[in-house]
């Protein structure tokens, strides 16, 4: 029996644009289109936040439509009207308003669908229920698969908690035939009564009345095989019909599924048109509805086997070398004609198995690279996996090479100058060789070694950075023209900082002389300190002044001036309290240590030095 | 002993120059500034002396004022794992007032091969403004790879190194001495600067100064002055101070009396 899950992935253009600007989840967000005479048309619409606030403000209970209702085609003038009355003028200024990029929004989803693969090899996106429309679903083939990950119910709320840790808000829901699957996806809160075969028991996802504290907004739902009784009830919308179909179904007061499945079938097409037909075929099963997965064409490979095995050891690197070469050089130029550039390849070795005996000599040796920026230079890509071939250990001889392009991106387009010189040419040009150092120091060192430190706000020391992936930033044209968008970038959130443009924040100020630029990866406990005596000669642990001598690296240092306390207690939840008194102290000679004592026993550490 | 030759010193007084950002350290300079496409060398005896400071303050300098044209991109070859950018960041933000805010990139080989060689890449690349590393090993061989790279690139290899390293021969166009003075003040550093050996001896350049002191805010990274800043003060014993506390926001704050914190719930 044929399973199939849905993926609906609602408001897909805007949540498209949420994944790529997350700051943008605190504004209402508007995706329209430019019809005829300039006028803007509502495509999709959120405000992330306020949902969830809303949410909140119902006591849990699932709020599944957004607090104002704008349909698709509204008017944008007419949308702001709705905004204004319900959160004021301030949320229209605030609203951001993108233009439609359906080929964008396809591209997106079509990467996400390679993504669902780890669910089910076949995995296809839908075809819009209306002409013009834009696909908002995946349709994963599950039949067999689902036992891997413990059972249908299992497999829907995997899917729904790993997209929703990705940022992705996503209903599933699976079903014997994919129009059922689409409509149980849709209406997940609504489909009552499911069962699945292994549990064998019912689920009600609304809870009401006391039981409202449990309520939680359902994401998935299973719908028994070879019954569509659970789905009954939907409204008659779940079919996937167009307006005027709907609108046929309201005259005659059909209003759910259960409905229309009581109608004569006869004579469904010569009342209602061939589309409800189709559809309801399409929803019990008894009509195919093949699901066509996304080409890859985008993803071009290339590979070459040897006649005989190839030794790497009696010179063959050099004949290695040029092959990678012009392999790495035919998948560049496939992906080059459509104006993208990779950003992801795997390089793959087919040792030789002749006289091999053992099993870890005959494993391939794949070698995955990745890039900062798309990158369309088959040099620059040979050159990381020169890199990487060169940290293996490689078999001794081999039989094949295969060159295969894991993701690609669009390339950054660049209009060339007539004369040479110009500023904005060489910052371009700057910026390209930056990302190419990037990628070749990433490529031997490892994509974890290079980094861009990024401030946390977070006392304890030890946590208030982190490392973010080294990125590139754009040349100031397309910086400028983010900001006119309203992007904010990490370099425009630091603006946030300053104080009327001048001055740092106070925070920010007090703090920033006091970190050492050395700082030990663990405190290391000092061997004996001498602290000066508080008044009245009592000392215990967390009384006493700073350090008078300690002794370090087998020197003992005398304290001439000291800084301090600044005292850093931390959250309990991250593990142990830490409770610290820290002091700048400085030598007599000059030299600068950061030493705290440690609240808890007294006892002091050497966390950094003023190198 | 220098290892430059009379042509490359020819060549190295046509490059450009910048300006390190201390105006004490460019009288110590030969050209009054940092030649583009030179190594230069700061020779600590200890590790606590504030050559690291002073480096990475004349890296964000340099990196502030090519990012107004290209770049304005700082690495930071971190072998021992031990540099906090916290400290540097203020650096940073308050060098992008007004302009792009130099960008700051850290990379950390395991390897001390794969450090000679990060570094060599690292000053090959147009893009780099200035590079800082502390080189565990720095074969003359390894350093004059680094030289010849700054050279083709025009960027700023700033190498932090110990103070026996003055014995050893060096590629460096400039070797600096530092060494800490005691003065007390929390939001700046105070540094005396000696100038080693360098080409500049081979040509016979005189009049310049061998020693000066600079003045580092800590604040901001640049120069200071004891009236821009109101942390930097004279030198001053310790005095039992109420303590500066830093709590998580939702934790309820505790009332404080001299110079004690309650303990924590």
């Amino acid at each position: 029996m044929p399973r199939v899950m849905t993926i609906w992935l609602p408001r897909w253009p805007v949540q498209r644009r949420l994944l790529e600007h997350p700051e943008w989840r605190s504004l209402p967000v508007f995706v329209c289109r430019r019809e005829g005479r300039g006028a803007m048309r509502v495509v999709s619409w959120l405000w992330a936040q306020a949902m969830q606030q809303s949410r909140h403000r119902a006591g849990g209970q699932a709020v599944i439509e957004a607090p104002v209702q704008i349909l698709e085609g509204t008017s944008l003038a007419e949308a702001m009207a709705m905004l204004s009355l319900a959160h004021g003028s301030r949320a229209c200024h605030a609203a951001l308003v993108e233009h439609d990029d359906p080929l964008a929004d396809r591209l997106a989803l079509e990467k996400l669908a390679r993504w669902c693969r780890r669910f089910a090899p076949l995995v296809a996106l839908e075809n819009p229920s209306r002409p013009g429309g834009h696909p908002e679903c995946l349709m994963v083939d599950i039949t067999n698969t689902a036992g891997f990950f413990g059972g249908e119910e299992s497999l829907a709320r995997t899917a729904a908690w790993t997209l929703t840790a990705r940022g992705i808000h996503a209903r599933v829901a699976i079903a014997d035939a994919p129009g059922a699957a689409w409509a149980a996806a849709h209406f997940t809160h609504r489909v009552a009564g499911c069962k699945t075969l292994s549990e064998g028991k019912p689920v009600n996802p609304v809870a009401t009345g006391r039981d409202a504290w449990r309520r939680r907004p359902r994401r998935w739902a299973v719908v028994p095989t070879a019954t569509m009784q659970p789905l009954a009830h939907l409204p008659a919308a779940a079919l996937r019909l167009d307006d005027r179909t709907l609108a046929a179904l309201d005259e005659v007061g059909v209003e759910s599924i259960g409905d229309v499945l009581r109608l004569p079938r006869k004579s469904l097409a010569s009342r209602f048109g061939p589309l409800l037909a189709r559809r309801l075929a399409e929803f019990s099963g008894s009509r195919a509805e093949p699901l066509e997965p996304p080409t890859d064409a985008e993803l071009p490979h290339a590979a070459h086997d040897f006649e005989v095995p190839v030794s790497l050891r009696d010179g063959g690197e050099a004949l290695l070398m040029p092959l990678l070469e012009r392999l790495v050089g035919q998948c560049v130029a496939e992906v080059a004609a459509h104006g993208k550039g990779i950003t992801a390849l795997q390089v793959r070795l087919d040792p030789g198995r002749a006289g091999d005996a053992t099993r870890q000599s005959t494993a391939p040796v794949v070698i995955d690279i990745g890039v900062f920026r798309p990158s369309g230079s088959a040099r620059h890509l040979v050159d990381l996996v020169r890199l990487r071939l060169a940290r293996l250990r490689l078999p001794r001889e081999i039989e094949g090479l295969a060159v295969e392009v894991i993701a690609v991106a669009a390339a950054d387009c660049r209009q060339r100058v007539l004369f040479s010189g110009v500023a904005g040419e060489a910052a371009a040009d700057s910026l390209l060789q930056v990302a190419m150092l990037l990628d070749r120091l990433a490529g031997r060192l490892g994509r974890g070694a290079v980094f861009e430190p990024q401030p946390v706000a977070d006392a304890q020391p030890e946590h208030a950075w982190v490392a973010v992936p080294a990125g590139v930033r754009q040349p100031a044209a397309a910086t400028a023209a983010a900001r006119r968008r309203g992007d904010r970038s990490a370099a425009d959130r630091s603006a946030a900082d300053r104080i009327g443009g001048r001055g740092l924040a106070p925070a920010r100020l007090a703090a920033a002389g006091r970190r050492p630029v050395w700082m030990l990866p663990r405190p290391v406990a000092l061997e004996t300190v001498s602290v000066m005596p508080v008044a009245g000669g009592r000392l215990s642990p967390g009384d006493g002044g700073p350090p008078l001598r300690f002794r370090w690296n087998c020197e003992t240092h005398q304290v001439a001036r000291a800084h301090g306390p600044e005292r850093i207690e931390t959250a309990w939840w991250r593990g142990p309290c830490v409770r610290r008194d820290y002091y700048v102290v400085e030598t007599e000679t000059g030299g600068r240590y950061w030493l705290f004592r440690r609240l808890r026993d007294g006892a002091w550490f050497l966390h950094g030095m003023f190198a | 002993m220098p290892l430059l030759e009379l042509p490359e010193l020819a060549e190295w007084r046509e490059r450009p120059v910048v300006t390190s950002g201390f105006r004490s350290l460019d009288r110590l300079l030969p050209r009054g500034g940092v030649a583009r496409g030179s190594l230069v060398e700061w020779l600590a005896d200890d590790e606590v002396s504030g050559a690291t400071a002073l480096a990475a303050a004349v890296a964000v300098g340099m990196a502030t004022a090519a990012g107004e044209t290209v770049g304005g991109t700082i690495l930071v070859v971190d072998r021992g794992g031990r540099f906090y950018p916290p400290a540097v960041m203020p650096w940073l933000a308050a060098a992008g007032v007004g302009g792009r805010r130099p960008q700051c990139i850290v990379a950390r080989p395991a390897r001390d091969d794969d450090e000679v060689w990060a570094i060599d890449q690292a000053l090959r690349c147009p893009g780099i403004t200035a590079v800082l590393a502390w080189p565990r090993q720095a074969h003359p061989t390894a350093m004059r790879r680094w030289q010849l790279a700054a050279r083709s690139s025009q960027a700023v290899g700033l190498l932090v190194r110990p103070g026996r390293a003055r014995r050893e021969p060096s590629w460096a166009m400039h070797r600096i001495a530092v060494a800490p003075v005691a003065d007390g003040a929390l939001g700046s550093r105070r540094l005396r600067l000696t100038l080693v050996d360098g080409p500049w001896s081979v040509g016979g350049l005189a009049g310049h100064e061998r020693s000066v002191e600079v003045a580092i805010d800590l604040v901001r990274g640049r120069e200071a002055t004891v009236a821009e800043h109101p942390l930097i003060r004279g030198p001053h014993c310790f005095r039992q101070a109420p303590p500066q506390v830093h709590r998580p926001a939702h934790v309820p704050m505790h009332s404080q009396e001299g110079g004690r914190a309650c303990r924590a719930s």
